[in-house]
């Protein structure tokens, strides 16, 4: 009982405090992407960096076609606050191993291209990985999107 | 369960039942947070939660013993989230005059902080002034911080992140968790040096203080120009002086206000909102084990490849690399 009740208290952290961040994150993160157009997709990871200024996930979407579309992502929480809501280097380095299936939401750039903010993770089981961050609805996926 | 695990959500607990008790304070409209008023209603971006409330405000304190992790910050670590009474990442909500040299170099800078220019939330805001609703993505701007040199003051201390006051017999030392920043304050009695007879700019400036009753005031000037006043692009000259009061009113609050008078630039004194920070424990930022400032250093060798793989293509359009290490 009290185990679950912290834990409870322990996942409502992650999200208030990242949730806290999205208003004013690091050096014009909000500014470069679009958060109104998200889109979520299935996705293979093909490498994940634990460094400042923030956290980078690359990797591949598989559309319906099979065309394979590679994607560079940032996060919003650097390091700092990733320790800060429990997601330590390793835990998040073991969470993100290369080929591993995530489902990702991303916001994509305003300029075009294949950068996105990452907004959220989800594992093959549907854990949330990294805290995720604050935003509208996800889209439904589309197939082909650059 | 693990050692680290425990602590991690015994903390987590502790700050989930804050930030509860303190958005549902928001929630009902309550009167003025912890240490100090609300912000003013439909100015600036929304804050962060409160602070992370560690102390009794009403336990004795010394007034003149600065010396501790203080935090703007919502959640006391790093990672930008501002408290909701510590105030907002601009210099100050009463914008300045230029002269027409400040206003030339106002023009200059391309911040990416704000809202996004000419965008449909930055039409939305005209009470603002556009010093807040010209940003561009850091691939287009021309803010010296997005390649790791110094913030400087007063910016540095408007960035949310801790900082540590470390108070030695002839000096104070500000050391600020982002960028791990280090500005000294002189309290040995020397003299600023004029603005015109400084040899070499500083990115810290060069700063005295002095004790007026229980207030600490620093005196600051000789900072080089590509720092900026605050992280919307608000130039200063290198004849800028930088009055700074802080004081603290209880056992777990710091407030400043702050005045930049630049007679190249602005045509008056501009002095800022009071901003507030909070005292932290000494253990609660801890990695690896260990308790204290984390070294958030926004490293070159992080920084442009960062730039190089992630904001600047975002920023540009133009295609990234296709991952993976050099």
């Amino acid at each position: 009982m009290i185990r679950s009740f912290m834990t409870w208290c322990a996942l409502a952290t992650i999200l208030t405090v990242v949730g806290a961040s999205g208003v004013s994150a690091h050096h014009g993160t909000l500014v470069a992407y679009d958060r109104e157009k998200q889109w979520t997709a299935k996705a293979t990871v093909t490498e994940f960096r634990y460094l400042n200024p923030h956290a980078q996930i690359y990797f591949d979407v598989t559309d319906d076609k099979g065309t394979v579309t590679h994607w560079s992502g940032e996060l919003l929480p650097n390091p700092a606050q990733l320790i800060a809501t429990g997601w330590t280097r390793r835990r998040s380095m073991d969470a993100l191993k290369a080929g591993t299936v995530i489902t990702v939401t991303v916001a994509p750039p305003r300029a075009g291209g294949n950068v996105g903010l990452v907004m959220r993770i989800l594992n093959d089981k549907g854990e949330e990985l990294l805290g995720g961050q604050p935003g509208p609805p996800a889209a439904p996926p589309a197939a082909g999107r650059q | 369960m693990g050692v680290a695990m425990r602590r991690f959500i015994a903390l987590a607990a502790v700050l989930a039942v804050v930030s509860a008790v303190d958005a549902a304070a928001q929630a009902r409209g309550a009167g003025p947070a912890p240490g100090g008023a609300a912000p003013a209603p439909g100015r600036g971006r929304a804050a962060g939660p409160g602070y992370p409330k560690f102390f009794d405000s009403n336990m004795p304190f010394e007034a003149r013993d600065l010396a501790g992790i203080w935090t703007p910050n919502g959640n006391g670590f790093g990672g930008g989230g501002r408290c909701r009474d510590c105030g907002d990442r601009g210099f100050s909500f009463e914008f300045p005059v230029f002269t027409p040299a400040g206003q030339a170099a106002f023009d200059r800078n391309t911040p990416s902080y704000g809202r996004l220019k000419d965008s449909a939330d930055a039409q939305a805001h005209p009470e603002e002034h556009i010093g807040r609703r010209r940003a561009q993505s850091p691939a287009l701007g021309n803010d010296t911080y997005g390649t790791c040199n110094p913030m400087g003051m007063p910016r540095a201390i408007l960035y949310p992140d801790p900082v540590e006051f470390i108070v030695l017999p002839d000096r104070i030392l500000q050391h600020f968790e982002w960028g791990y920043g280090l500005r000294t304050t002189w309290m040995d009695g020397r003299k600023l040096p004029s603005p015109l007879d400084v040899d070499i700019p500083r990115w810290w400036g060069y700063a005295v203080g002095r004790w007026e009753g229980n207030t600490l005031v620093v005196e600051s000037t000789g900072y080089d120009e590509r720092t900026w006043v605050d992280h919307f692009g608000y130039p200063h000259s290198g004849e800028m002086v930088l009055r700074e009061r802080y004081t603290r009113t209880n056992y777990d609050t710091i407030e400043l206000t702050m005045t930049v008078t630049d007679p190249k630039y602005y045509a008056k004194p501009w002095t800022s909102e009071t901003k507030r920070m909070h005292l932290l424990p000494r253990t609660f930022i801890q990695s690896s084990g260990w308790s204290g400032l984390l070294e958030d250093l926004c490293a070159p060798a992080n920084e442009l490849e960062f730039n190089r793989l992630i904001r600047d293509p975002a920023g540009t359009g133009k295609p990234a690399e296709t991952g993976g290490r050099r």
